[in-house]
């Protein structure tokens, strides 16, 4: 069993100060979701937590199995268990999805020892089908031209071939039509064991239908404000953020509200 | 007269050495004679005026040491040259081609038993002699080469790859010309590996001339891997016929100072210029590459298209000169020259000039110098992967429009594998 631990956070981004003081604490074999209204920190918790390297974190820590990670590189912290399915992943011409995905598993292994490239192509192939990817797919250049769903899919497909201990989804759903969305859920529901953490952020409640949380977390103004079980989602999807807010006597103000 | 008596004598003792025709000599001698009126060439951005690039005469026969080779694991190919300084050290597969009448001889059996030939075409169509200082030198001291003749009609579809070894064990200058003639509707592939041999400062002037003649068709690719200590003037320049085509994919993979020169001369109507160059400069070296194309007949197309990456404190300077000549009606003249930095020390320049002096054509540009994405490299950081090999990543994807365009896939494989080493080697300077 692995922890991950997030103490007292507070992270800016050019100057403006995003997250104040998150605290968060999650095993392997679960999975936790992160709910909350638009620019409340959400997907500023995700990517100090992998690492990005324009959000600064001003104080607190993030620890895995009890070590601070946030003095470490981005790819120390991928190696140690940490994945990021992102919003918007990065193209990258000229590099094919499997050689990137072999690269990257061979990463994670010594130098003397890669992943045989028969070995690699059949659990590849495997993979795919869960995820109803076509087999070109994989000769392509990485997210290059895909789609806003092909590459959803392809983060997934990447989380279940490098086998995190950690993986992050930030609005894995955003985008997604409700086929797709079942398949990336069938995905993430796949890994699902001792060995696997999720950490799923996301605006909806409609995509912890088909993943079922085992905490949900409500983020607002920067702070987690209330936890609870899968239930608490399906109150916010009632009520909406506003009611919780005025509920937990909160002086926030929501993006999206009119003023 | 202002040429020394003793550049006269080593000339003529040289000569007389390695039997060298007279008229051969004589041609040496009026180039020397030429060089108090000549100037070194310029290109736009590229100063190299003060680098060690002039060639200091002493003109002399050497031997190398075959053995010497060992330390190269020189890739097998079916039809191979290899020629070490200034000697042939191997030739294999030619007799399929000698068959078939074409010629391919090193400079000095050129000169003895080809001499109408080179008479004919050496500097004559594509270079001048006098052009300039360097290419006057450069016939001046003139020591090996190569010479190919490919005769009318005559289609060679396997290629031939030469390695030209620089030996720079000991100090002396490396001055190699190659011709390659491609007569009416022939067909040639050829691949030219430059490569150095010990780490003594020396100076090598190397000029190759592609004569393609009518209907012609030549792929010419190199891979230029010269080393640290050596400064070069390298000149490769076609002369482009009626209907003819020359693709050129080059690799500048040097480790020294290095000015490129890379020109095509669309002399004749509906003749066609591709010209593709890949360069990565590492550690303090200056990589200066000026690719001009000159549409003179009409209907000709010239296309540039070059990549470049940036490592550690090195500089890269990539011209693109599109010329259109006027009368040229129908010409196209397109470039792109892109660089990529990834240090802050680095330095890159991409310029495009277009010179058009007719009405009826098309023409365009795009360059542009810019820096690692970072978005991308932390992606590939994301997963895993340390940040250098992130970042090799990220060079192929630049690269690769490139590399996608080269029209032979073993020198797309050969130039990948070239690229990769020389990437590793410039990331232990960062």
């Amino acid at each position: 069993m692995t922890t991950l631990e997030v103490k007292d956070l507070h992270v800016s981004i050019e100057g403006k100060n995003i997250l104040k003081g998150v605290n968060l604490k999650m095993k392997t074999g679960e999975i936790h979701a992160i709910m909350g209204p638009n620019g409340t920190g959400k997907s500023t918790l995700s990517e100090a937590i992998m690492g990005h390297p324009a959000y600064q974190v001003t104080q607190g820590e993030v620890l895995l199995d009890g070590v601070n990670i946030l003095d470490k590189p981005v790819d120390e912290r991928a190696r140690a268990g940490l994945f990021l399915a992102m919003q918007y992943p990065a193209e990258i011409p000229g590099v094919t999805n499997a050689e990137f995905i072999r690269g990257a598993i061979n990463a994670r292994r010594p130098e003397d020892d890669p992943m045989s490239i028969r070995a690699f192509l059949k659990e590849l192939d495997k993979t795919m089908s869960v995820l109803d990817m076509t087999e070109e797919m994989a000769e392509r250049y990485l997210n290059e031209g895909f789609s806003g769903g092909e590459k959803k899919r392809n983060e997934i497909l990447q989380m279940m071939m490098i086998k995190p201990k950690f993986a992050i989804l930030d609005e894995i759903d955003s985008g997604l039509d409700i086929d797709a969305l079942k398949v990336v859920s069938r995905g993430v529901n796949k890994m699902r064991g001792p060995e696997f953490g999720s950490l799923i952020i996301t605006h909806y409640q409609r995509l912890l239908n088909y993943i079922v949380p085992d905490v949900v977390h409500v983020m607002m103004g920067g702070r987690i404000v209330k936890q609870g079980g899968p239930e608490l989602a399906k109150r916010l999807e009632d009520e909406g953020y506003a009611g919780l807010r005025d509920e937990l006597g909160l002086d926030i103000k929501l993006v999206d509200e009119e003023a | 007269m202002t040429v020394e008596t003793k550049d006269y004598l080593e000339i003529k003792e040289y000569a007389q050495k390695v039997g060298e025709p007279d008229w051969f000599t004589a041609l040496r001698l009026k180039a020397l004679e030429a060089l108090p009126q000549l100037t070194l060439p310029s290109f736009e951005k590229i100063k190299y005026q003060r680098w060690p690039i002039q060639l200091k005469g002493a003109l002399k026969q050497r031997h190398s040491k075959p053995e010497l080779l060992q330390q190269l694991s020189l890739k097998d190919a079916a039809h191979l040259v290899v020629q070490l300084g200034q000697e042939t050290v191997t030739t294999k597969g030619l007799d399929l081609f000698e068959e078939q009448g074409v010629i391919i001889c090193d400079w000095q059996t050129a000169l003895r038993e080809h001499p109408t030939l080179v008479k004919k075409y050496f500097m004559k169509k594509a270079i001048k002699v006098d052009e300039d200082l360097l290419t006057a030198q450069h016939v001046a001291y003139l020591t090996s080469g190569l010479f190919v003749y490919i005769p009318k009609n005559t289609v060679l579809k396997d290629p031939l790859t030469s390695y030209f070894v620089q030996d720079a064990t000991e100090k002396q200058d490396y001055v190699h010309h190659v011709i390659i003639v491609a007569e009416e509707n022939s067909e040639f592939s050829y691949l030219e590996n430059l490569t150095t041999l010990g780490q003594t400062e020396t100076t090598a002037n190397i000029i190759v001339e592609v004569i393609a003649g009518t209907n012609s068709h030549v792929k010419f690719a190199s891979v230029d891997r010269l080393g640290r200590n050596t400064t070069t003037y390298l000149n490769r320049r076609g002369h482009l016929g009626t209907n003819a085509k020359i693709d050129w994919s080059m690799g500048m993979m040097n480790d020294g100072n290095i000015v490129g020169d890379f020109d095509s001369d669309l002399v004749g109507d509906g003749s066609h210029s591709e010209v593709k160059v890949v360069a990565i400069s590492t550690g303090n070296q200056v990589q200066g590459i000026d690719t001009r194309v000159t549409n003179s007949g009409k209907h000709t197309i010239g296309h540039i298209l070059q990549h470049g990456v940036i490592l550690s404190r090195s500089t890269l300077t990539f011209n693109g000169i599109g010329h259109i000549i006027k009368g040229a009606k129908g010409a196209d003249a397109q470039q792109e020259s892109r660089v990529l930095m990834l240090s802050t020390k680095a330095k890159g320049d991409a310029n495009p000039i277009l010179l058009i002096d007719d009405n009826d054509v098309t023409a365009g540009h795009a360059a542009s110098v810019g820096r690692v994405n970072q978005e991308q490299l932390y992606y590939l950081m994301s997963r895993g992967l340390p940040k250098k090999i992130a970042e090799r990543l990220v060079i192929r994807g630049f690269l690769g429009p490139v590399l996608a365009e080269i029209p032979s896939q073993l020198i797309r494989e050969q130039l990948k594998v070239t690229i990769e080493r020389k990437l590793v080697d410039g990331q232990k300077d960062e």
